[in-house]
């Protein structure tokens, strides 16, 4: 087995060193910049995101339309549910998997689904991490027609929807269904990809960094037959933003 | 994977001839290269991204032994294992060793250049694991027994009737030819199988960055999701000069990265994985294995001219900016890296002698060095690498330079020290060649400058030079 020590020492002398030094702090990466730094960054990027929530949120629908997001805006709750019934009924849906993310819950989207006939199931799990469930969850994400989350972040930059796996937020339900519906609230958009990983840093360096991090943008493409853009090679064929309105 | 790059010439002769593949590889110029440009002039501070981006690569690259410790560190603080890699082989017997051990079905295998220096599906495949890439052009490339045309896009040269034959066992020459949605979707079918069963992946690294112990994966398909998801197992292999030292510095490399690959804004999916599942999640990784490969990278390293081809992120623009490339084709370059960037690391990664021809398959226009994100100067280790070959060094099999040649050219280097000297040079050259001229023009020179003639004729040297014509003129003024 290669040794650590003996690969680590063979660079420092590729480097014409005899010891690893220290870089030097005063460099182009932010490796060095400081704890009240990184906070002030996170912190203004977090007010700038709920200051200018109207602009942001305009902005994340127009990038995200061009990306390939279905956006709907829907002035009130209630018209988020209708949203979500009307997409359930066209992709004539008979399993649904959703998040526990907050705003699923403020709009109703149990009802807003099960008046359609199908069924809804939510990828909280009771703690119980047995192989047996785990292929269970793992059969029902890839069974569902439709899967539905809240985000963690959006950024308006790109339109990109960030989601944080956790508990209650699995991996799979944005990605193995053929339909992936996010809903938005005002307040969540961010600028750009800075603000977003300013804020990743501040979290690494308050010891709460999230264990993954997805940005998704758009539905899954490929190019690799002819140049010709396909969606839906492995993830999701179509993907629904749902921006709600200031109400 | 063993280099090939003593067929150069061979290969670029066939592809050259072979219309299909020169209409084909068009759309890494079409696609890639013109949607490069749109998305750099969208991006108002896309210069100071390239220079941000290559102090970060400089910075790092300096201070790797620093920062690959710092990674491992928190790798394993993270509750993954970190192995180090000294070559191909090492890396390779260490997957297939804990394929093994943990009992292994299906492999998936998410798209990772170094995974090719490794050879590593074929080997799994041939250890009786079922290893399938899961990248559709990666896909495509292992169900022909190829190897990847483009860094970005291995099956470029592919057209749809070639996937058809691929993925179809019913596909008969003269049917009609599927269209590109519909092979998609017989791809998507074949692979879902694949993923649901997989029990361990097989991904690259885009970026790993050190204090976090984080590594960051770029997808268009969500083949990377899938192999952060679903297997027990994740392995991630990376070359050793892959770190960024923050997470922050994230978001100047992948808006680099993403732009100078496809011209997007951002790919459809970037993963980051801090290893393996957290204790609240039911899926995800039971284990997160990471495999840092030197292979021939302490070379590059060690070498002050070259050292800078460290800094490549593999995006595969200057592929795509290269009339070379875009004319001879991936497969010519003989190894895993094609282009301007495999001219300058094929050589040195692989430690073959008989790869002179790749850094000599350039005409130093520059549109590689202008296009690369992290400014690399391809250009100047192009002519470094040509020098070392003319001039003979230890890692050559023999100079590309013959004794006549030299010698040729150290009396050229006399004759145009002085101007008497370089007066009667060509004074001299014009005696010496005028007997085999015809009409002014040497249509056939003798050895050993004959190679030189064969596409072009030789101008004969003036019987008056420019100088004595102008002092004579301003003579006769007076």
């Amino acid at each position: 087995m290669a040794d650590r020590a003996k690969f680590i020492s063979a660079v420092t002398a590729s480097l014409g060193r005899s010891e690893i030094l220290a870089p030097p702090t005063e460099t182009a990466t932010a490796a060095f910049e400081d704890a009240d730094t990184a906070k002030s960054i996170a912190e203004r990027a977090l007010a700038t995101a709920s200051e200018r929530s109207s602009e942001l949120a305009n902005r994340m629908a127009e990038a995200a339309a061009v990306i390939g997001w279905k956006v709907h805006r829907s002035a009130n709750r209630e018209d988020v549910a209708d949203v979500i019934t009307s997409i359930c009924e066209q992709k004539q849906a008979t399993s649904v998997l959703r998040s526990t993310h907050e705003v699923l819950t403020q709009i109703g989207v149990d009802t807003a689904v099960t008046n359609t006939g199908a069924s809804i199931a939510t990828t909280e799990h009771s703690g119980d991490t047995s192989s047996d469930l785990v292929d269970e969850s793992k059969a029902a994400a890839f069974k569902a027609d439709i899967g539905i989350t809240g985000v963690d972040y959006a950024i308006a930059e790109s339109g990109t929807v960030v989601l944080h796996p956790r508990s209650g937020l699995s991996r799979l339900v944005s990605l193995a269904p053929p339909t992936h519906i996010a809903v938005l609230r005002p307040g969540e958009v961010l600028e750009s990809l800075d603000e977003l990983f300013a804020m990743e840093r501040n979290d690494f360096l308050l010891g709460d960094l999230a264990g993954s991090m997805n940005l998704i943008s758009g539905p899954s493409k490929t190019a690799d037959i002819e140049g010709t853009t396909v969606t839906g090679i492995h993830g999701p064929l179509e993907v629904h933003l749902v921006i709600l309105g200031n109400d | 994977m063993k280099p090939l790059t003593v067929n150069f010439r061979s290969k670029s002769a066939d592809t050259l001839q072979d219309a299909q593949i020169q209409q084909s590889i068009e759309h890494v110029y079409t696609g890639f290269f013109k949607g490069r440009l749109v998305a750099a002039g969208d991006t108002p501070d896309w210069e100071d991204l390239r220079t941000k981006g290559k102090a970060i690569k400089d910075h790092t690259i300096a201070h790797l032994d620093y920062y690959l410790g710092q990674l491992a560190d928190n790798v394993e603080k993270n509750g993954g294992s970190v192995f180090f890699a000294e070559d191909a082989a090492e890396a390779r017997k260490h997957i297939i060793d804990l394929a093994h051990k943990r009992n292994i079905k299906t492999v998936i295998k998410s798209k990772s250049m170094v995974s090719e220096e490794m050879g590593l599906a074929e080997a799994m495949n041939d250890e009786g694991f079922e290893t399938v890439e899961t990248d559709l052009g990666e896909y495509i490339i292992q169900l022909a027994g190829e190897t990847p045309y483009h860094l970005i896009a291995p099956a470029v040269h592919k057209s749809r009737s070639d996937v058809a034959k691929l993925l179809d066992d019913d596909y008969k020459e003269g049917d009609r030819v599927p269209d590109a949605t519909e092979l998609t979707m017989m791809a998507r079918e074949k692979l879902r199988g694949v993923f649901e069963r997989a029990d361990m992946s097989v991904t690259g690294v885009n970026f790993a960055v050190a204090e976090s112990g984080s590594i960051a994966l770029v997808t268009n398909e969500g083949n990377g999701r899938m192999s952060t998801t679903i297997p027990r197992v994740h392995v991630a292999v990376m070359g050793m000069e892959k770190i960024v030292p923050s997470i922050q510095d994230l978001s100047t490399m992948l808006r680099i990265l993403i732009r100078s690959a496809t011209g997007q804004r951002i790919s459809t999916y970037v993963t980051m994985v801090n290893g393996r599942r957290t204790s609240d999640e039911e899926e995800g990784p039971e284990e997160f294995h990471l495999v840092i490969l030197d292979n021939g990278r302490q070379k590059l390293l060690a070498d002050e001219q070259m050292r800078e081809s460290l800094n490549c992120i593999r995006c595969g623009a200057c592929l795509n900016a290269c009339p070379v490339y875009r004319k001879v084709g991936g497969h010519a370059y003989g190894w895993v890296y094609p282009g301007p960037i495999g001219a300058i690391v094929t050589p040195v990664l692989t430690g073959v002698k008989d790869a002179s021809n790749l850094p000599a398959a350039s005409s130093l226009c520059g549109a590689c060095h202008d296009a690369c994100p992290v400014k690399i100067n391809i250009p100047r280790m192009l002519l470094e690498l040509r020098y070392r070959n003319a001039e003979g060094s230890s890692d050559i099999e023999e100079r590309t330079s013959s004794a006549a040649e030299r010698g040729i050219w150290k009396a050229w280097r006399i004759g145009m020290m002085g101007r008497k000297r370089f007066d009667w040079a060509a004074r001299l050259s014009r005696i010496a060649l005028l007997p085999i001229a015809r009409g002014g023009w040497l249509k056939k020179a003798p050895p050993p400058i004959s190679g030189w003639t064969s596409t072009r004729d030789f101008p004969l040297t003036a019987a008056k030079s420019l100088k004595s014509r102008l002092s004579s003129r301003a003579k006769k003024a007076k």
